[in-house]
């Protein structure tokens, strides 16, 4: 990945999480725990190479670290992006033509999200971070899962646009 | 689908979570670049947040009005208003014979109509497992950190971080949330803590306190006001734990503010200097001694400077503020 699109796809993220945090964070779905920023993420992280797929993730965390209503240490969400995107890029290898399974594809995007919402609970504990009730916790997880697989299908041909857009011609090669 | 890597992806991930960790260590031993990180996010991010909190407030409402049928729409804000403030009027009610019983006279009963307040609305939630909201007042309008904030049924958080236009409050939800309470019918002190969602744990201070469905609880206050203040309607108490192990009885408490619907709160900038808190000490009540004397033995002959013993035992008593032998 060039830094320029490493510069472009860190302005998307943070496009990205500015609506999360203005306006989708006020929407009060049936199900709580919905991340648009995290489907987004994870939809990227698909498109790329592992080492692509790496240097998102960490920069995809950093801007997640950036959230004013975080309550987790500055750093804690790149640690996890890192290693999430990493397992998500290693394992989309192995699924041929998954951008062409809509079904296939929202439930991988949504495993992968809400594997870095488990994640991050795991963390939380380790670092003695409050973590709520486990009863909630699943619950946010679970709307996680639910809206992330009806969503991710109508996200992707976007961000295939976008990086197809954005791509040079040596990494098309 | 792109694909490639190895080891030069293994070592870049390698050197990534390197680098994740030191900000993490960077966080946890305080640094001052990683906050200001944040500080700059929410400066940024605060103006934006309330464009959109003008543009999508009405949409939100007309949603809302969506789900519920709209001819009883109005009615139902009309009476959930009105219920709203007899229900505040009815806790302190409450909380006023609580207090008048045991202790009268003390507490804050007078610093509880007198706080300075600053009214703000909210333009921003939190993401999954934060319970945040932001809000539209920040330090320019007198608003700094640790400072109680509430709504029109009682207590919703506490002020996390300030901002020149706009403010971060940790809402009483969040698993990060402690606050300091009394039960008003017996004044027994407690602490409330946030569960991530609608209900909350109390667990009480008193061995031999006692906590029963229906309780009402009020904040305890801190010291200076941060950043509690004294005698604001938290929660009411929906059932308690019978069964914990715990050497001091538990509930499950509902709080009374709706902290997934607030559009609008007060922070509370200053308390009355007079407010009586937890500072009073009672006057300790009169003991009555009881004075015993007990009957002459006859002897010969008294010395002279013996007092003169009475003829019967007599008894008396007297209130004095301490005790005598």
């Amino acid at each position: 990945m060039s830094p320029i699109r490493i510069g472009i796809n860190a302005a998307l993220l943070l496009f990205i999480f500015t609506i999360q945090e203005t306006v989708v964070s006020r929407i009060h779905l049936p199900i709580t725990g919905f991340s648009l920023y995290l489907a987004a993420l994870v939809l990227m992280v698909i498109l790329e190479n592992r080492t692509g797929a790496v240097i998102l993730g960490f920069v995809g965390g950093l801007v997640l670290d950036l959230s004013p209503s975080s309550q987790s240490p500055f750093g804690q969400w790149a640690l996890i992006l890192t290693a999430i995107s990493y397992i998500i890029a290693v394992s989309a290898e192995s699924i041929d033509e998954i951008i062409s399974r809509p079904v296939g594809l929202g439930l991988f995007v949504a495993l992968g999200a809400s594997l870095a919402l488990i994640a991050y609970l795991v963390m939380d504990s380790l670092l003695g971070q409050p973590t709520g009730t486990f009863g909630r916790d699943v619950i946010v997880i679970a709307g996680n899962l639910f809206w992330t697989i009806l969503i991710a299908p109508f996200l992707m041909p976007i961000f295939v646009a976008f990086r197809d857009a954005t791509i040079g011609s040596r990494e098309r090669i | 689908m792109a694909r490639g890597g190895g080891n030069r992806s293994r070592l870049l991930l390698v050197i990534l979570l390197v680098t994740s960790l030191f900000f993490i260590t960077l966080d946890l031993r305080g640094s001052g670049a990683t906050k200001s990180s944040r500080s700059l996010t929410q400066t940024i991010l605060a103006p934006i947040q309330k464009g959109v909190a003008d543009i999508f407030s009405p949409l939100g409402r007309f949603l809302s009005d969506i789900k519920n049928f709209p001819g009883e729409k109005n009615k139902v804000a009309a009476l959930e208003s009105e219920n709203a403030k007899l229900k505040s009027q009815a806790l302190i009610n409450k909380d006023v014979a609580g207090q008048l019983k045991q202790l009268k006279g003390v507490l804050d009963l007078a610093g509880r109509g007198g706080y300075q307040t600053i009214s703000a609305r909210v333009i921003g939630h939190g993401s999954a497992f934060s319970q945040t909201v932001t809000i539209d007042a920040g330090s320019t309008d007198h608003i700094t950190v640790d400072k109680t904030v509430i709504s029109e049924n009682g207590l919703v958080g506490v002020v996390k971080s300030v901002e020149a236009h706009s403010a971060i409050v940790l809402l009483m939800s969040d698993p990060a949330f402690k606050v300091g309470v009394r039960i008003a019918r017996n004044q027994s002190i407690g602490v409330l803590t946030g569960t991530g969602g609608n209900t909350f744990s109390l667990q009480l201070l008193d061995p031999a306190g006692d906590i029963q469905n229906g309780d009402t609880l009020f904040s305890n206050g801190s010291d200076s006001n941060r950043p509690f203040i004294p005698g604001v309607p938290v929660g009411v108490v929906t059932s308690v734990d019978h069964t914990s192990a715990t050497l001091t009885q538990t509930a499950t408490v509902k709080s009374y503010s709706d902290l997934g619907n607030i559009g609008v709160v007060s922070v509370v900038i200053s308390a009355p200097t007079t407010a009586p808190k937890q500072a009073i000490n009672p006057t300790p009540a009169p003991t009555v001694i009881v004075y015993v004397t007990p009957t002459p033995t006859p002897s010969p002959s008294l010395s002279p400077g013996a007092p003169t013993p009475s003829p019967a035992p007599s008894i008396s008593s007297s209130p004095t503020k301490k005790a005598k032998k």
